[in-house]
């Protein structure tokens, strides 16, 4: 039997808007397969975003399950659906949503104070994870006072920060450009491989779904089709 | 690889008070003029109640036989002051806190829970509420010698025991943490409890 990381069940969600229902996502089963790299893609308003946040328990359902593990995360209680967000997903967004305020190593240690990771342990391990993606003599500058590829990439080692075995990225080279797009996606499949998190990763550009072993299309809120690669 | 479990694993979600204090300060020192503008308006309440309330112990003192008591006038402007220090202190807190409601996502995305953003913002509060009642508690108390001194000339700030000036410190600042903190709970829990994706659909 397949070993799904991830499941969803009739999964369905709804928005009210103005007396109307916009039926963002309407009844998609999918299966996720644990240490795969999959991509979700689809034109605007297709439902990435709202799949997205709700496999990662970031928003709820109206109708239908989420399955993570198994484990229907609607009965998670708010203690564990914030120990899934801190250890068990990493999160990119594609504003980056990087604290803006704090340096690039404040911003990866930020996850371990969750984690109750301690101080000295956690500059070490932010000050590392900064320098594998690169961004060694980047420790202390801001948000603003880098490029979008290296946010970005600050991003990626905060996702990484508490070790998750899932990483979910919406659209994370929607504001690159080609070339730095490319080397991030680089950068998660080679997440991927060598140290077997599982990628989901939604996007609307086609040029950099050749990584994936798994491609769901969406549509309208529903999967259109889901395609298998036999890559790797 | 290895799998986490979800249930009775080693790993815990957590934001002890001594972190809560650390980020607090840290956030107060970034966000250097926010934090004056709260402190300074928390500070001109304050003093304004410090100077009626020190002028009162000053010419108290000074004519001893005239009782203590506070006149209803200055009792109604206390309270008045207050009151009106305090819906500033509301809105200031819930611009404040509005404008970091996508980092309140954020860190809900990382692991925060609600009570986790609660800590992080009311030691905020206890902070500017303490700065702000001592700042305020001074200048209220120099303006009421002054003025006094004025009237009634300089050697009347003889007759101001040190006592009650400490004690009255101690009161005000104990009002002031009060009411920064008060001011800061319904903003504050206004944020907290957005689930992750309505706080970061914010765009500041
Ligand atoms: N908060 C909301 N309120 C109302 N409608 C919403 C909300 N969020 C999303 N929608 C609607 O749900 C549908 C799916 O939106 P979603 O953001 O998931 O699309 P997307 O595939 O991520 O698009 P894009 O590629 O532009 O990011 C759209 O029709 C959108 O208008
Ligand atoms: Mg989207």
């Amino acid at each position: 039997m397949t070993d799904y990381i991830v499941e969803t069940q009739s999964l369905t969600r709804h928005y009210e808007v103005g007396g109307f229902t916009v039926k963002a996502l309407d009844d998609v089963n999918i299966q996720i397969v644990r240490g795969e790299y999959n991509s979700i893609v689809g034109p605007s308003g297709s439902g990435k975003t709202t799949l997205f946040n709700m496999i990662g328990g970031l928003d709820r359902p109206t109708k239908g399950q989420v399955f993570i593990d198994e484990i229907d995360i609607a009965k998670l209680d708010a203690y564990e659906l914030a120990w899934l967000r801190c250890h068990r997903v990493g999160y990119i967004f594609q504003t980056f949503n990087l604290i803006p305020v704090l340096t690039a190593q404040e911003n990866v240690a930020l996850p371990m104070i969750f984690a109750g990771i301690p101080r000295d342990k956690r500059e070490k391990r932010s000050v590392e994870m900064l320098e594998k993606m690169g961004l060694g003599e980047r420790l202390h500058h801001r948000p603003m006072e880098l490029s979008a590829g290296q946010q970005q990439r600050v991003a990626i080692a905060r996702a990484l920060a508490n070790d998750p075995d899932i990483i979910l990225a919406d659209e994370p080279t929607g504001n690159l450009d080609l070339n730095t797009g490319l080397e991030i996606i680089n950068i998660l499949r080679e997440l991927n491989q060598e140290r077997g998190v599982t990628v989901i990763a939604a996007t609307h550009d086609m040029k950099i779904i050749d990584v994936s072993d798994a491609i769901f299309w969406v549509r309208d809120g529903k999967i259109e089709r889901a395609e298998r690669r036999n890559s790797s | 690889m290895k799998r986490k479990s979800f249930r009775g694993g080693g790993e815990r979600v957590e934001f002890p008070f001594r972190e809560a204090f650390w980020m607090s300060v840290e956030q107060i020192r970034k966000r250097l003029k926010r934090s004056i503008i709260v402190v300074g308006s928390i500070a001109l309440g304050i003093s304004l109640l410090t100077h009626l309330e020190m002028t009162n112990v000053i010419l108290a003192t000074y004519m001893s036989s005239m009782g203590t008591t506070m006149e209803a006038y200055q009792f109604w402007l206390i309270i008045v002051s207050l009151f009106v220090c305090g819906i500033g202190l509301i809105n200031a807190n819930l611009i404040a806190i509005y404008e970091r409601y996508r980092e309140i996502g954020t860190m809900k995305c990382l692991g925060a829970m609600d009570q986790h953003v609660m800590k992080l913002f009311l030691i905020e509060s206890l902070i500017f509420g303490l700065v702000g009642g001592v700042l305020g508690f001074s200048f209220g108390t120099i303006t009421a010698m002054a003025s006094s001194s004025v009237q009634l000339g300089i050697n009347v700030l003889g007759f101001t025991p040190l006592e009650a000036i400490l004690r009255y410190l101690a009161i005000t600042t104990g009002l002031s943490v009060l009411l920064s903190v008060v001011s800061t709970v319904y903003p504050a829990w206004r944020a907290a409890r957005l689930n992750p994706v309505e706080a970061l659909r914010h765009n500041v």
